[in-house]
C-alpha cells in the first residue's frame, strides 16, 4: 500500500481540496469570455459570479450612471460608490460602461458579442431583441454563443409578453416559497401569521444559480456539438423545483401544502425547539432514531404511545404539537449547547438509522461568523481589494481537487476597466474612448 | 424586411412540441447515485432532467429512507409524493455495496461511468473500499461528488446534518421571519436543495474540464456552507456595521419598496426596482404626488429606513382595499412588479406554466397520469424533459445488469442468492402499485 492510502480520508481530502491551495491549480473556465449585461438584478450577478469564480473572464456592462443594483443595500448604506448587495457579487469581474439605449453603443455591443462565449441579461423578454442585440440577431454573428436571459415570466408563454417587470420578491411569491413559509393563523389574523418571505434574496440567488446551471449545460452541449443556444430562465419556475412535493401532492391527493411555522407535515420530529437560552433544530423522524431520542429525553415509554408509535402517526398536526411540547419540557431545562452535547453523546453509541438524531443550534449571523469551522473551510474569507479595502465575504463554495474556484478581487467601480477592455477586444484607444464618452456611448 | 414578432419567434424557438425531437445536453453521461433522502437525489435529478443516464443505487429491501417520508402519511399507488419529485428519469437498481460482490459490481459500474454522487457521512465510502481514492484508480476520469452537512474535512465531519441543521447554523433562520417571534424554519428543505444545486454546478464545471483534459476530480459540497453563500449582504453588513442583520418580516430593507402585502382576498408581492416602476406603482395607487416628495424621489432615498417604513405602510393600507387580481392587472398596466402569493393549486391551473412545461403532465407506464414541475431552465437546442416517474427499489436491475454490465441470467441469479443485489420489500413506499401486472414499465 502506498503511504497516500495510509492517511485518513479526512486528511487526504483536505490536502486535495484545501481552498488555500487554489491559486496553484488551473481554472476550469479560463478559456471563456462572458458579457454580463444584467441590470437591476442580483440574479444576473449571481450567475456571472459562479462563472467568474470558476475562472471565466466576466465583463460587466453597465450604463454610465452604473447598474441600478448598486443601490440595493441595507438601509441605503454605500461603501465607496456601491451598495453591499452588489459588492458581494462584483467578484472577479471587469466593469465597463456602455449605454445600450444608444444606437452606436449597440454596434459596439455586437462587436463584443463576436468575442463572447456567453451573454447574460435580465431585461424583460424582447427588450434586447427590440434593440437589435437579442439572441435572434447575435446568433447570426456568433453561432457558438450561449445567451442566457433571466426574467420572472420567461421568454415565451402568455405571461411573457405582458411587460410586467420581474423581481426578487415576485420570484418568491410566484414559486410558492412564500406561501408555504411562515406561521399559520391561530387566533385570527396577526401581523406575523402570514406567508413570509425568506429574509435574504433567495428569489434572486436561486434564479442566478439556476441560470448558471442552464448556462453550463449549454456549454457542455456546445463542447460536443459546437452549437450555441438560448437559455431561458424564469427564477419563479426554477424555484418551484424546490417546493418539495407541492405539485405531486396536489395532483395525487388534491392537497395544498400550507404554511406551518416550523412544523413539517411529512417528517416529525423535524422542528426547532426552545432551550434554556436559545433554540436548536431537533430531528429524529425515522422510527429507530425516534427511539433513540425518547431514550435521551428519558421518556422511552412514548415509543409505544399510539400517537407516536410510527412515523405516520407522528405527522398529524395534533400529534406534532403534542410531541413539540414534550420535547420542550425536556429541552428548556438545559442550555442549547448542553442539549446538543447530550444528543451527540447518545448517538455516538448508536449505529445506522438509530443514530439519525440530528441537531443544529439556531445562530445569529454574528455567531455564525465566530465559528472557526466556516473560516477553516473558506466559507468566509477576508479579502483585500485595491479599491474597496478589506471586507469579509462568503468565499467560493466548491472544494475541488483539480480546478478549484477562487476569489481574486471584490468589485470594480463603474467603468473602471473601460480602457483595458475596449483596447484588448476592440482596439479602441484613449482618444476614441474620449469621443465615445462625449457622445454618451460609454 | 419585416421582422417576425419576438414572441412568435421565441415560442417557435422553444416549441414544446419539438422537445423530444431535439438532443439532450447530457447525452452519453452516466451518473451513479449512492444517496438517500434529499441532498444527493436532487443533485442527480438535476442531471437526469437534461439527459444524463442516472443509475440510482439503493440498498435492497428498504432502499432510500426518503421513500417513507410522506405528507400526513399519504401514499399514492404505494409511493410517496415526497419521494417522487426528486427521482425522475432514473434507473433504479438494488445493490448492497457493503458486500464484497456488491462492491465489485459498483466498481464495474464505475469503470463505465462519468460521475458518482454520494451523500454518506464523510469517509464512509472510503472505509468500505469504494471511496474516491480507490475508485479513481479504476476510472481516472471519474467526477466524484461528495455531499455532506459540513464537508469532507470539517471539524464537524462526524455530526449528522439535515437541511434545517444548515438553516439553523448558517444564520438563515435568524434572518427570516418577524421580530419577537420564535425562529422560523423555511417551509421547504431549502438547505438540501441549495446544496444540491451547488453540487450540480460543480459537477458541470468539472465535466467541462474533463472534456478538455480527460481528468476527473473530487468535489466536496456542504449544506451549511451553501446557505452561507446565498445569504447575500449579511456578512459584509455584519462586519461593516457591527450590529448585524435583524428580522424585518415581509419588508426588504435593501430595496424599497419590495415586500409581501395583504390584500382584500389574499397576499401579493409588490416591488418597484427603479424610479420608472415606482412611478407606475404610485399611479396605480392613485398617489401621483408621492413621486414629488423628496424622501421618495429616487431609490437611494426610498431605501433609507424611515422612508422605507413609511412607504411600506402606505402600500399596505392601499393593498388592503384592492383584490389580488386588481393589483396584478394594475402591474401589467403601470409596469411595476407584482405577483400573487401562489400555491400548488394556482400552479396546477396556470396556463402560462402549462404552456412552458414548467408544470409538466406526462403518462407513466407504471403510475399513469402524473404531474410534476418540469426542468428549470428552458434550453432552445438541448432542452430538458420528463420521461418517466420514479420506480420501486431494484426495478431496473435486469436492464442495467444486462445492458450496461453484460451479466447473464445465471450471474444475476447468483448475485441475488448472495443478497448482493435485490429489489423491493413488501412495504408501502418501496413496492410497485398493488394492481401492477408484473410487466408495465419494465425495460428489457
Amino acid at each position: 500500500m502506498s503511504t497516500e492510502n495510509e492517511k485518513s480520508w479526512y486528511d487526504w481530502a483536505k490536502e486535495q481540496t484545501n481552498p488555500s491551495d487554489a491559486a496553484k491549480k488551473p481554472e476550469a473556465l479560463s478559456d471563456l469570455l462572458v458579457l454580463d449585461a444584467s441590470y437591476g438584478s442580483i440574479g444576473g450577478l449571481v450567475c456571472s459570479s459562479v462563472l467568474a469564480e470558476m475562472g471565466a473572464r466576466v465583463i460587466r456592462i453597465e450604463p454610465s450612471i452604473g447598474d441600478m443594483a448598486r443601490n440595493y443595500s441595507p438601509f441605503g448604506i454605500q461603501h465607496k460608490d456601491t451598495g453591499l448587495g452588489y459588492l458581494v457579487e462584483g467578484r472577479n469581474k471587469h466593469h465597463i460602461t456602455l449605454n445600450l439605449k444608444n444606437q452606436d453603443a449597440r454596434e459596439i455591443f455586437k462587436k463584443l458579442a463576436g468575442h463572447a462565449d456567453i451573454i447574460i441579461e435580465t431585461f424583460q423578454a424582447g427588450v434586447m431583441d427590440e434593440w437589435g442585440i437579442g439572441y435572434r440577431q447575435l446568433k447570426e454573428i456568433n453561432p457558438r454563443l450561449i445567451y442566457t436571459a433571466l426574467y420572472t415570466y420567461g421568454q415565451f408563454g402568455p405571461k411573457a409578453s405582458k411587460g410586467r417587470p420581474g423581481s426578487e420578491i415576485t420570484n418568491q411569491a410566484y414559486s410558492g416559497l412564500a406561501y408555504i413559509s411562515g406561521e399559520p393563523e391561530r387566533e385570527g389574523p396577526a401581523e406575523y401569521a402570514v406567508p413570509t418571505k425568506t429574509g435574504s434574496w433567495y428569489g434572486w440567488y436561486s434564479e442566478g444559480l439556476f441560470a448558471a446551471y442552464g448556462t453550463l449545460l449549454a456549454l457542455n452541449f456546445r463542447e460536443d456539438t459546437g452549437e450555441g443556444q438560448f437559455v431561458d430562465v424564469s427564477g419563479a419556475e426554477c424555484l418551484m423545483k424546490f417546493i418539495d412535493y407541492n405539485m405531486g401532492w396536489f395532483h395525487m391527493d388534491g392537497k395544498v401544502k400550507e404554511r406551518l411555522g416550523s412544523y413539517d407535515p411529512s417528517v416529525f420530529p423535524y422542528t426547532f425547539i426552545k432551550c434554556k437560552d436559545g433554540y436548536t433544530f431537533m430531528a429524529a423522524y425515522n422510527d429507530e432514531a425516534f427511539n433513540t431520542l425518547m431514550e435521551i429525553i428519558g421518556r422511552p415509554e412514548l415509543v409505544e404511545d399510539p400517537r407516536f408509535s410510527s412515523f405516520m402517526q407522528r405527522t398529524s398536526l395534533e400529534n406534532e404539537e403534542a410531541l413539540q411540547n414534550i420535547l420542550e419540557e425536556w429541552s428548556t431545562q438545559y442550555p442549547v449547547d448542553d442539549v446538543i452535547d447530550r444528543v451527540q453523546k447518545a448517538i455516538s453509541k448508536k449505529e445506522g438509522r438509530a443514530a439519525a438524531v440530528v441537531t443544529g443550534k439556531v445562530t445569529h449571523p454574528s455567531e455564525t461568523l465566530e465559528e472557526q469551522n466556516w473560516w477553516d473551510r473558506g466559507a468566509f474569507v477576508s479579502v483585500k481589494d485595491p479599491v474597496y479595502g478589506e471586507l469579509t465575504l462568503q468565499g467560493p463554495l466548491w472544494k475541488m481537487s483539480e480546478t478549484p474556484p477562487r476569489l481574486k478581487w471584490i468589485c470594480r467601480p463603474v467603468g473602471a476597466d473601460n480602457e483595458f477592455i475596449y483596447l484588448k477586444y476592440l482596439g479602441i484607444g484613449k482618444n476614441r474612448l474620449a469621443e465615445m464618452k462625449r457622445d454618451a456611448v460609454v | 424586411m419585416e421582422q417576425e414578432d419576438y414572441f412568435e419567434w421565441s415560442k417557435d424557438l422553444f416549441s414544446v412540441s419539438k422537445i423530444f425531437g431535439k438532443p439532450e445536453a447530457l447525452k452519453g453521461i452516466r451518473v451513479l447515485e449512492l444517496c438517500t433522502r434529499v441532498f444527493g437525489p436532487v443533485t442527480a435529478d438535476l442531471l437526469a432532467d437534461f439527459g444524463a443516464e442516472v443509475i440510482k443505487i439503493e440498498l435492497p429491501g428498504v432502499g432510500d429512507l426518503m421513500r417513507y417520508v410522506a405528507p400526513r402519511g399519504f401514499f399514492w399507488q404505494n409511493i410517496s409524493p415526497a419521494f417522487t419529485h426528486m427521482n425522475h428519469n432514473k434507473y433504479h437498481v438494488g445493490i448492497d455495496i457493503r458486500k464484497p460482490e456488491g462492491a465489485d459490481l459498483l466498481r464495474r459500474l464505475v469503470a463505465k461511468s462519468d460521475i458518482l454522487v454520494e451523500n454518506f457521512r464523510p469517509g464512509t465510502m472510503d472505509r468500505w473500499g469504494v471511496g474516491y481514492r480507490q475508485l479513481k484508480g479504476i476510472n481516472p476520469g471519474l467526477i466524484y461528488q461528495g455531499n455532506s452537512g459540513f464537508g469532507q474535512w470539517s471539524v464537524f465531519k462526524d455530526r449528522p446534518s439535515y437541511d434545517a441543521t444548515s438553516q439553523a447554523m448558517s444564520g438563515f433562520s435568524a434572518t427570516t421571519g418577524f421580530p419577537g417571534r420564535t425562529p422560523l424554519k423555511i417551509g421547504v428543505w431549502i438547505g438540501d436543495y441549495t446544496g444540491a444545486l451547488f453540487a450540480a454546478l460543480g459537477i458541470l464545471v468539472a465535466l467541462y474540464h474533463r472534456k478538455k483534459t480527460g481528468k476527473g476530480q473530487l468535489l466536496d459540497v456542504s449544506q451549511g456552507e451553501s446557505l452561507i453563500r446565498v445569504l447575500d449582504w449579511t456578512w459584509a453588513f455584519q462586519t461593516m456595521s457591527g450590529k448585524g442583520r435583524g428580522l424585518y418580516g415581509n419588508r426588504d430593507v435593501a430595496i424599497s419598496p419590495s415586500g409581501i402585502f395583504r390584500c382584500m382576498d389574499g397576499f401579493v408581492a409588490i416591488a418597484a426596482l427603479d424610479d420608472e416602476q415606482f412611478k407606475g406603482l404610485c399611479q396605480a395607487m392613485d398617489r401621483d404626488e408621492l413621486i414629488q416628495e423628496d424622501r421618495f424621489k429616487d431609490i437611494s432615498r426610498r431605501v433609507k429606513e424611515d422612508n422605507n417604513i413609511v412607504l411600506y405602510d402606505i402600500i399596505s393600507k392601499w393593498s388592503m382595499t384592492v383584490s389580488v387580481e386588481e393589483i396584478e392587472n394594475l402591474a401589467d398596466k403601470h409596469r411595476f412588479s407584482a405577483h400573487r402569493v401562489s400555491n400548488a393549486k394556482d400552479h396546477y391551473k396556470d396556463e402560462h406554466l402549462r404552456q412552458r412545461r414548467a408544470v409538466w403532465e406526462f403518462d407513466d407506464p407504471l403510475y399513469g397520469k402524473v404531474v410534476e414541475y418540469g426542468p428549470g431552465p428552458k434550453l432552445s437546442r438541448s432542452p430538458g424533459r420528463m420521461k418517466w416517474f420514479t420506480r420501486p427499489i431494484g426495478f431496473n436491475n435486469e436492464h442495467i445488469f444486462r445492458n450496461v454490465l453484460g451479466l447473464g441470467e445465471d450471474e444475476i441469479k447468483e448475485l441475488e442468492e448472495q443478497k448482493a443485489i435485490g429489489n423491493w420489500m413488501d412495504r408501502v413506499g418501496a413496492k410497485p402499485p398493488d394492481d401492477w401486472n408484473g410487466e408495465d414499465g419494465v425495460f428489457f
